[in-house]
Parts: structure tokens; sequence; C-alpha cells
């Protein structure tokens, strides 16, 4: 079956302790190894400012995530632990493998059709990587 | 859309500033064609994590800039729009922001 990415960010309360996010990150690889999936990434972006007041704080502590599964409901489980556990005060999944396979789709694209007209001194398509 | 080449016969008023419309009302019509800066850069995907990138598209009050005020083509200012969206959710940019 085809493996799907997703982008998981959650956000702990400011004050939340070290081990407390560890502690929770843990408990979603496991998760996500229980169900044939996998933590590729995590980075801790530590303490930012909060565009608006989330439950009466105005910073977070927040936790990037970049997981890959080949089971759909690994998600839902995933989200349901964030959900109980206390310290998180917001989540968001972003699924992405759709979007990576259009943004090849284009890069194909595009290189075909430099590839077609032969084009002097044609400067790299500077990729995407530069922007997202 | 407006065409603003300059026509040899005269129409009214002289259509030299940019395709500003010959009433009073808008302020601004169009912007002399301002190129979208995304298909300059060749992006192919708009980050929602990046919220300094999505800052300039986003007026004080946090409200989502128009096109025709940035510039950006119809294809980029909907990833635009996206990015920004998420990025409101994740409270990375706000919903609303007081002036």
């Amino acid at each position: 079956m085809e493996e799907r990415l997703y982008d998981l960010i959650f956000i702990c309360r400011p004050d939340t302790p070290e081990e407390e996010t560890d502690k929770i990150v843990a408990t979603l690889e496991q998760s996500a190894t229980e169900r044939g999936g996998k933590v590729d990434k995590v980075e801790k972006w530590g303490l930012r400012r909060l565009a608006y007041r989330v439950m009466r704080y105005r910073e977070g502590y927040y936790v990037y995530l970049v997981v890959r599964s080949t089971q759909g409901d690994l998600i839902k489980e995933l989200e349901r632990r964030l959900k109980v556990a206390d310290p998180v005060v917001k989540y968001m999944t972003v699924r992405l493998d759709e979007e990576i396979k259009r943004q090849q789709k284009l890069v194909r694209r595009r290189e075909r059709k430099a590839a077609r007209r032969p084009r002097k001194g044609a400067a790299g398509s500077e990729q995407a990587a530069a922007a997202s | 859309m407006a065409d603003e080449s300059p026509k040899p016969q005269s129409q009214g008023p002289p259509r030299r500033e940019g395709g500003a419309p010959p009433r009073k009302g808008k302020r601004q019509y169009f912007r002399k064609r301002k190129v979208c800066r995304f298909c300059v850069e060749r992006v192919d995907f708009i980050d929602y994590k990046r919220a300094e990138m999505l800052q300039p598209f986003v007026q004080d009050r946090g409200k989502i800039l128009p096109r025709r005020l940035t510039g950006t083509c119809s294809r980029h200012q909907r990833w635009l729009t996206l990015a920004i969206k998420r990025a409101r959710n994740i409270a990375l940019l706000p919903f609303a922001a007081e002036l």
C-alpha cells in the first residue's frame, strides 16, 4: 500500500518540563511503530510567542514531527493521545504525500520543458527547496 | 481585465497612471503589472510553517491581502491562502489582530 506522509505539530504549555515533552514524543513514536508507522523527524522548536491566546497562554512550546505510515488510522490514534495529554494545548496534522506528489509532477514537467528546447546558460531551476 | 496599452485614438481621460480608473472611487486598480513573487522564484510549495514567509501577505489586522495588491498569481494565491489558514490554526499567524 502506498505510504502516507504527515506533518504533525503540537504545542505544549510553556511551563512544561522537558521530560514531559520527551515522554509525549516517545508515546507517539511507540504508537507509530506499533502500527507499522515511523517517526521520521522530531524537531523541538521550543518556546514561541503565540499569535493569539490559547488556554490563557501567550507562549507555547512547539514540537514538530514528521510521520510516515501505511495505515491511515494511525493518525487518529496519535491525535487521540494528544487530545488526552494534559500539557498539550493545540495540535495539527497535515497530510503531505499528495502535496509531494504534485510538487514532483511540477518539477518533472518543468525539467521536461527545459530539456526540450536547448537553452543556453539556463540557470538551473531554483528548486522549491530554497523557499519551502 | 483592464487593457492598459495606450491606444492611438484617445478615449476620454488619458490612462497613463498604471491603470487608474477615470473616476475617483477606488484607490488602486492595477499596480502596473506586478509579477508574482512565487512565480519568479518558481516555488512549488508554500510552507505554512514559516510565518516569516507568509507575513508580507497578511495585513496588519491579520487579514489576507488580495491578489491585486500583492501581485500574486491565482495559483499561488490559492496555495498561499491555504498556508496562511493552516498557520493560523497552529497559532503562527493571528486570525484577527488588534489594529
